[in-house]
This record gives structure tokens, C-alpha cells and sequence, in this order.
């Protein structure tokens, strides 16, 4: 290669230097946030005067926090499953189907992913009025669904597309029924597909915010909302420990999404 | 009543004809192949039988009852395919297991069955791999074993060879009909490669154009071709442009463009005086002097290209009038000063080794 890393020189070290420093850019906040929720200070000094556990203990003491974690986890949780099945459903349809408007179908189903989110929050907030989903947690659902189905059918109609429906047509001559072979056969050999489908869908509901300030309710608050809110009335290092937990599950799922890509390729 | 009866079938996709009234007989145990060039309808024939594909018209009868209303799933037919199709989420044992699992055959019998298939193809020892610990061969072998495992009265076999190497190819060859005598299996086969077909089947179906062209036993084909189709398909026959100057009873005079003539040359299909037509002979059935005697019918070439392949020497001689010829001879029988390019010498063949093709 022209670009060889070996071959470039005295100018190693200047890459490297760069790639440090976005590196650097790209982490500090995080790691900064993550510094402050073990810190003492009460006005999120930093560097931290004194280590404590304390904002983490006010964090799981307060019950509305708890609600909001939840809320998050129940909201998020049902929306994979139902992005992971519908958009196991519409990608059988799009990979396989033959009928017209095929790609079509495909483009209009990828749109919320180019929208921008603030349209579609307002587009859902005037149409849920009307239903009297606002503030509920279906509305909720129904919302983060529509964000998270593009990242279904991305991971499921690759994989789909790369299984070989061969194999599929020879468990049907073994004796199995179209319905059965799929579930035997193509759903497992899809499965890495199906894990990242999931762990994507729920990501896309686990820290959407946009959307979800818009159907909020009082009683109704997921845990990136209750932080926007929080912040706007003091700054308080529990917004920090909050923080570090949702990094902390994010950083889980994504590392457990490389390593199965890790796996499969090997 | 035959074992197995295509009658008639047709099958069309949109206004493209791709396989043609077929008709066909295959008695119970036969090993038949389906040979042809890709897009002859050999492969579509194949899945009307597996039930991939509904027949425009025509039936399919197993045993005197027609399967065409049945979906492939309760055909109780094998197949082997031509990419590998081992589910690879499943150990070896478990592939072959699966078409046991999914008729809820009794754990007992399912285990002494895995094993008795294994065995049949030899690879016992492999159980508990996964199937991408495999190499193609013994992944193909696998998918024999779990073709085979709910004896099936049919075994269907799309170009199960055409991913492996040469080597590979025909050590299964063997593998295969091993199994065939073993087992006694009715074997249905399709492949693109002669050799392949001549050395497994007990018949061959030629097929082009979505129809059979011809249908009989490897060396009844290769002797007696019935069109120039197969003369050329099978046995990478030579043919030589003539114009017929008399036809009688089943052979004919005719004229070579360099205005030699050759007389009573046997005669297949349709030829007419005044006519033109190809005079085929084959690749081994041809001798050079002056190696040999002159006795004969014949004709002066040049050698233009000589090919040493191991037991054979292939010859590439040009005639008088710019036609290539192909020739085989052993290698033994060659001399150095045979192999000279440039080498003006003398071909000719037994009179029973040419035949006329018609145009």
C-alpha cells in the first residue's frame, strides 16, 4: 500500500500524536462525566477535591429515578421485541418477495433513519393528540418503534441476505415445513443478525431523547428525559452517576455487538 | 410399471420454454443421469421432480401415483445440492439426525440410523464436528449421509461435484457408486460433465433445448450418436464441412473441400445428394502416418500444436483447406520426430470410426 503505516517514517509519530488527540477529544467528556459521579464536590469541582459513593446512594434512593430507569428498561425492552419481530417479518418480505415497488418499500422503510427526529417528534405528538397517546406508555412504543425498525431491517435483511436459501430449501426436502425449516434452520443461521438487530433497537430507544421529551408526562419519564429535565433546574453530580450508568450498559451492548461480529468472522 | 414415470412435462417461464416435453422411464435402482449444457433444462427437470417447480404440463408418477400435488416436503424424496447446504448452526450428527427429527422418529432409532449413515460414508469419526470444520468433500459426503438417513426411494443429485477440484472429484466418484450398489437407491443425477456422467450412470439422457436428445447407455451414445449435438456433446468429436455427392441406403459418397472424396461413410439422420453435411470422427480413433500403414480412408494435414498430458499426447493438426483437427494418441506410440510442429503427415481412420451428419 502507498500509505504503508511502516513505510511513512519520522511521520509516524505525527499520526500518531493525531490519533491520539481525537482519541482524547472523543473520550474525555465521558470519562470526565464518569470522574464527577465519584467526586465529592457538590458543584461538580473538578479535578474532584474527595472520592465518595454518595451521589450513586441519593441516586438509587430517590424513587423517581428509579421509575424513570425503569420506564426506560420497559419502553426500550418492548420496542426490541417488537422491532426484532416485525423487522424479521418485512425483511423476509423484501429479500425474498419478487413483488413490484420492492425497493421502494425498502427506501420508505429506512426514512425515519434520515428524517430529522425533531420532525418526526412533532409529526407524533400532533398525531398521538388525536389518539390520546401522549404520555402513554403504548405512545411511547409506537414512537421508538418507528426509530428503531431501520435498525432491524438493516441487520436482519443483510443477514438474510448472506444465508444461503439453499440451505433452507434442503430442510424443506428433508421433510420440514416451509414454517418449520425457517425456525430450525434459517432462524439460526440468521441469529447473529436477529442479537444485533436487538441490541440496536434497543440503544435506539435506551438514549432517544428528542422524541421522547415530546411524549412525556409527568408520571411518564424515561431516564434521558428526567436528566434534560433535572439539569434545567440544578447541577447536581447524581446527573453524573446517571450519566456513567447509561455509558456503562451502552459501552456493554456495543462491546457485546463486536465481539459477535468478532466470532462470526472467525 | 416403471419406478419412476415423467410423462410429458413442460415447463415454461413467462414466454420462455425451458424444458420441453420431456418424457422419460427409470426403472427401481437405476442410476440415471441428466447431461447437458447449462440452460438445457436438465436442472429444471430435476426440481419438477424435487417440487420446486409446478410443471406447465405433464405428470410426474412415483410407483404409479402422481406426486406433482404434493409439496416438496412430503415427497419423501433425497437431495443433494450443488452448493453446500449443511445447516451450520448443527454438529455432523445432528445434520444427518434432522430429517429423523422432524418425522418424530424415536430418539433410539435416530441415533443407530446417525451412525449407520455415517458409516455408509465413512466419516464415523467426524460426528461432532461443525460443519465448517469440513472440507467440501466430506461436507457433500454429510449431505449424502442426510439424504439418505429417511431411506428415501428416490435420490435426487443437482451437480453435487461441480464445487470441487479434480482430485476431489473423482475420489466421490467412487464414494458414490459405492453407495449406489450399496444402498440400491434410485439415483437421479445432473451434471454438465461427460466424464462424470460416463462414469457413474447406467443410462444418460442427453438433454439440449429443453428436450432429451438422446436417451440410452454411456457407450451407446458415444458409438452411436443419433444427432451431431451429441456426436459433439459427447467424446469432443471432430467435424469435417463435406458436401454429400450420392446418399444410398444408409451411407453415403461425399466430396471434402479440397475436392478428395470418400466413399460408403455411414450416415446419421437426414442426408441428401447435393447437400451438405459434417463427417465426424474422434479424437482417438485417429491415426498419422507415416507412423502406420496407408490403408484407408484419409487426408494430408499439418501438425500445428502437440500437447504432452501425462499418458496422452494432443495433437492439433490443420487440413489442407484451414480446418483444425483434434487428436489423441498415446504417448507411447509417439516418436520425437512425430511431435515436430510444422510436420507434414498423413491422418486417416478406419471407414467404421467416420460417420455423416446431415445439415
Amino acid at each position: 500500500m502507498l500509505l504503508d503505516f511502516a513505510r511513512l517514517g519520522p511521520w509516524r509519530v505525527a499520526l500518531s500524536l493525531i490519533a491520539l488527540l481525537v482519541g482524547a477529544y472523543l473520550l474525555l467528556p465521558i470519562l470526565l462525566i464518569v470522574a464527577l459521579s465519584f467526586g465529592s464536590s457538590q458543584w461538580l469541582q473538578f479535578p474532584p477535591p474527595g472520592w465518595t459513593l454518595r451521589w450513586y446512594e441519593d441516586l438509587f434512593d430517590d424513587p423517581e429515578w428509579i421509575a424513570s430507569f425503569l420506564t426506560s428498561f420497559k419502553i426500550a425492552a418492548v420496542v426490541t421485541v417488537l422491532s426484532v419481530g416485525i423487522g424479521l417479518m418485512a425483511s423476509f418480505g423484501l429479500t425474498r418477495g419478487t413483488f413490484r415497488g420492492r425497493q421502494a418499500l425498502r427506501a420508505l422503510f429506512l426514512t425515519p433513519m434520515i428524517l430529522p427526529v425533531v420532525v418526526l417528534a412533532v409529526a407524533l405528538y400532533a398525531f398521538f393528540l388525536r389518539l390520546h397517546l401522549n404520555g402513554t406508555f403504548l405512545g411511547f412504543v409506537l414512537a421508538h418503534l418507528v426509530i428503531a425498525l431501520p435498525f432491524s431491517i438493516i441487520a436482519i435483511s443483510n443477514a438474510l441476505e448472506r444465508f444461503d436459501r439453499d440451505i433452507e430449501t434442503a430442510a424443506i426436502v428433508c421433510g420440514a415445513s416451509p414454517l418449520e425449516a425457517k425456525i430450525r434452520v434459517t432462524l439460526p443461521g440468521i441469529r447473529l443478525g436477529l442479537i444485533s438487530a436487538a441490541i440496536f433497537s434497543f440503544l435506539a430507544s435506551w438514549d432517544e431523547v428528542v422524541i421522547a421529551i415530546f411524549m412525556a408526562s409527568p408520571d411518564l419519564q424515561t431516564l434521558p428525559v428526567r436528566i434534560y429535565g433535572t439539569l434545567r433546574q440544578d447541577l447536581s453530580p447524581v446527573i453524573a452517576a446517571v450519566s456513567t450508568l447509561l455509558i456503562a450498559l451502552t459501552a456493554a451492548l456495543m462491546a457485546a455487538a463486536a465481539l459477535l461480529r468478532k466470532d462470526d468472522r472467525s | 410399471m416403471s419406478f419412476l414415470e415423467i410423462a410429458n412435462i413442460s415447463k415454461t417461464f413467462g414466454n420462455v420454454t425451458a424444458v420441453s416435453d420431456v418424457s422419460l422411464e427409470i426403472a427401481r435402482g437405476e442410476f440415471v443421469t441428466f447431461l447437458g449444457p447449462s440452460g438445457s433444462g436438465k436442472s429444471t427437470t430435476l426440481y419438477m421432480i424435487a417440487g420446486f417447480f409446478e410443471p406447465t404440463r405433464g405428470d410426474v408418477r412415483l410407483e404409479g401415483r402422481s406426486i406433482l400435488s404434493e409439496p416438496s416436503n412430503k415427497r419423501n424424496i433425497g437431495m443433494v445440492f450443488q452448493r453446500y447446504t449443511l445447516f451450520p448452526h448443527l454438529s455432523v450428527a445432528e445434520n444427518v439426525a434432522f430429517p429423523l427429527r422432524v418425522r418424530r422418529r424415536p430418539a433410539a432409532e435416530i441415533a443407530g440410523k446417525v451412525e449407520e449413515m455415517l458409516a455408509l460414508v465413512r466419516l464415523e469419526s467426524f460426528a461432532g464436528r461443525m460443519p465448517a470444520q469440513l472440507s467440501g468433500g466430506q461436507q457433500q459426503r454429510v449431505a449424502l449421509a442426510r439424504a439418505l438417513a429417511y431411506n428415501p426411494p428416490l435420490l435426487l443429485m443437482d451437480e453435487p461435484l461441480s464445487a470441487l477440484d479434480k482430485k476431489l472429484r473423482e475420489e466421490i466418484q467412487d464414494e458414490i457408486r459405492r453407495i449406489h450398489r450399496q444402498t440400491g437407491v434410485t439415483i437421479l443425477y445432473v451434471t454438465h460433465d461427460q466424464e462424470e456422467a460416463l462414469s457413474l450412470s447406467d443410462r444418460i439422457a442427453l438433454f439440449n433445448h429443453g428436450k432429451i436428445e438422446q436417451l440410452g447407455k454411456g457407450r451407446e451414445l458415444y458409438e452411436a450418436p443419433r444427432t451431431r449435438f451429441v456426436a459433439d456433446f459427447i467424446g469432443h468429436s471432430n467435424f469435417l464441412d463435406c458436401t454429400i455427392a450420392r446418399s444410398h441406403g444408409g451411407f453415403a459418397d461425399i466430396t471434402l473441400p479440397d475436392g478428395s472424396a470418400l466413399e460408403r461413410v455411414a450416415v446419421h439422420g437426414d442426408a441428401r445428394a447435393g447437400g451438405r453435411g459434417g463427417l465426424m470422427i474422434r479424437p482417438d480413433r485417429l491415426r498419422l502416418s507415416p507412423l502406420r500403414g496407408e490403408n484407408g480412408p484419409g487426408i494430408d494435414v499439418v501438425l500445428s500444436d502437440a500437447t504432452f498430458i501425462g499418458e496422452t499426447y494432443h495433437f492439433v493438426l490443420t487440413t489442407g483447406w484451414g480446418a483444425s483437427v483434434n487428436m489423441r494418441m498415446p504417448a507411447s506410440l509417439a516418436r520425437a520426430d512425430d511431435v515436430t510442429i510444422g510436420t507434414n503427415l498423413r491422418l486417416h481412420w478406419e471407414a467404421s470410426d467416420a460417420s455423416l451428419f446431415g445439415q
